[in-house]
């Protein structure tokens, strides 16, 4: 052990990283709050409408999810489609059974929110077509998804 | 026996253990928070009452919306931002001064009396059909008003005409983009006189009260009998 040391290179010390964890974790704290899970894979594009009366939607465990849109997938075609949680709907009759199908326990049709994302550019014709076939099941609670503007 | 230190935990990959959650989670969540406009389709009656009355011209709201997204309401073209001063009109252009545009909706003044006569009328019928859901709904209402008059000085307050209705008619190639600008407008419209009613009559804000909460359900049911919410939608045509 000598005071002086001689000829030895003299490095940089590093940089204490001790601390990176902590910031990281904070990072993923912050994620953790402020984000949702995605729900499915689009199939379908959708550039959801803009409302100035939209509110947020409150326990999203009970809402259902339907997506109509232009398929992402150029081989299904150009015609507007339904996406059902990852498949697309061979038609709309398929709507009524995967609604009834999604019936949580203890709670009956009625009382689960369908919301519609629907591109803002496919013709009522879809949706009109959809809306009837959930009120055929009576699930009449439907929720039009639009992006809140002010 | 001397006791062994124990050694320090190595703690140098736990930065990359919490980067692989934070990436976990940035793959698979979105920040995109889901909104929307609430509406409840009508229910379907399995023998729908033989409804023949004659609905007069003036409390029907006509928009038509084509499939060139061109609007005609009552049998005029108009542009959407025409639409919102129309709406407002249908609702309120005859409630403070009575019959002013015979083109539009009536009010009549609602009080304790009428509440108490028109239940007394459904009781009978309720006895002769216990099951019928429209006397029902029907009575319930009345209850609701009655409770709405006795809550208000002077007892009464003014109703819109029952039949006054909005009618939404599509075509197939109505774009779903102006058929939500539609929509908007009406929820607007209902909404700002919402709001109103319930600064005038001392009510919580309407943008707090929840339909999940007990103690709100009792306003949220007023304000409907005073802004009432009536959109019909016509089927669209093969």
């Amino acid at each position: 052990m000598s005071k002086f040391r001689k000829g030895g290179k003299k490095g940089i010390p590093g940089v204490n990283t001790s601390a990176l964890p902590d910031i990281i974790f904070m990072l993923l704290f912050f994620f953790m709050v402020a984000t949702t899970m995605k729900e499915v894979d689009m199939q379908v594009e959708v550039v959801k409408p803009e409302a100035s009366q939209a509110v947020p939607i409150e326990n999203k465990d009970d809402v259902d999810f339907i997506y109509i849109g232009f398929p992402i997938d150029a081989a299904v075609g150009t015609e507007p489609r339904i996406q059902l949680d990852d498949r697309l709907a061979p038609n709309t009759r398929a709507v009524g059974e995967w609604k009834l199908l999604k019936v949580r326990e203890g709670k009956t049709v009625v009382k689960i929110v369908t919301s519609l994302k629907v591109h803002e550019d496919v013709g009522m014709r879809l949706v009109s077509d959809v809306k009837e076939e959930l009120r055929d099941i009576n699930a009449i609670k439907i929720n039009y998804s639009a992006d809140k503007i002010k | 026996m001397a006791r062994r230190e124990v050694g320090e935990i190595n703690a140098g990959s736990m930065a990359d253990i919490a980067f692989l959650l934070l990436i976990f989670f940035l793959v698979t969540t979105t920040m995109e928070v889901d909104a929307g406009i609430g509406r409840q389709l009508p229910i379907k009656l399995e023998n729908p009452p033989d409804i023949n009355i004659e609905i007069n011209k003036r409390n029907v709201l006509e928009i038509m919306a084509n499939s060139n997204d061109q609007l005609l309401v009552e049998n005029k073209w108009i542009e959407i931002d025409e639409l919102y001063d129309i709406v407002l009109d249908f609702y309120t252009i005859n409630k403070v001064n009575k019959d002013v545009d015979i083109n539009m909706p009536n009010y009549t003044d609602v009080d304790v009396n009428i509440c108490n006569t028109e239940i007394n009328k459904l009781n009978v019928l309720l006895e002769k059909d216990p099951e019928n859901i429209v006397f029902k709904t029907e009575k319930n209402k009345w209850e609701t008003k009655m409770i709405l008059c006795k809550s208000i000085d002077g007892g009464s307050y003014k109703e819109m005409n029952k039949q006054a209705i909005i009618q939404l008619k599509n075509q197939g190639g109505t774009s779903y983009g102006l058929y939500m600008e539609i929509q908007n407008i009406l929820k607007q419209v209902v909404n700002e006189l919402r709001v109103l009613e319930c600064e005038r009559l001392g009510f919580p804000d309407y943008f707090e009260l929840k339909e999940q909460n007990p103690d709100d359900q009792e306003y949220i049911a007023k304000l409907r009998v005073l802004v009432p919410e009536r959109i019909i939608e016509s089927k669209i045509d093969r």
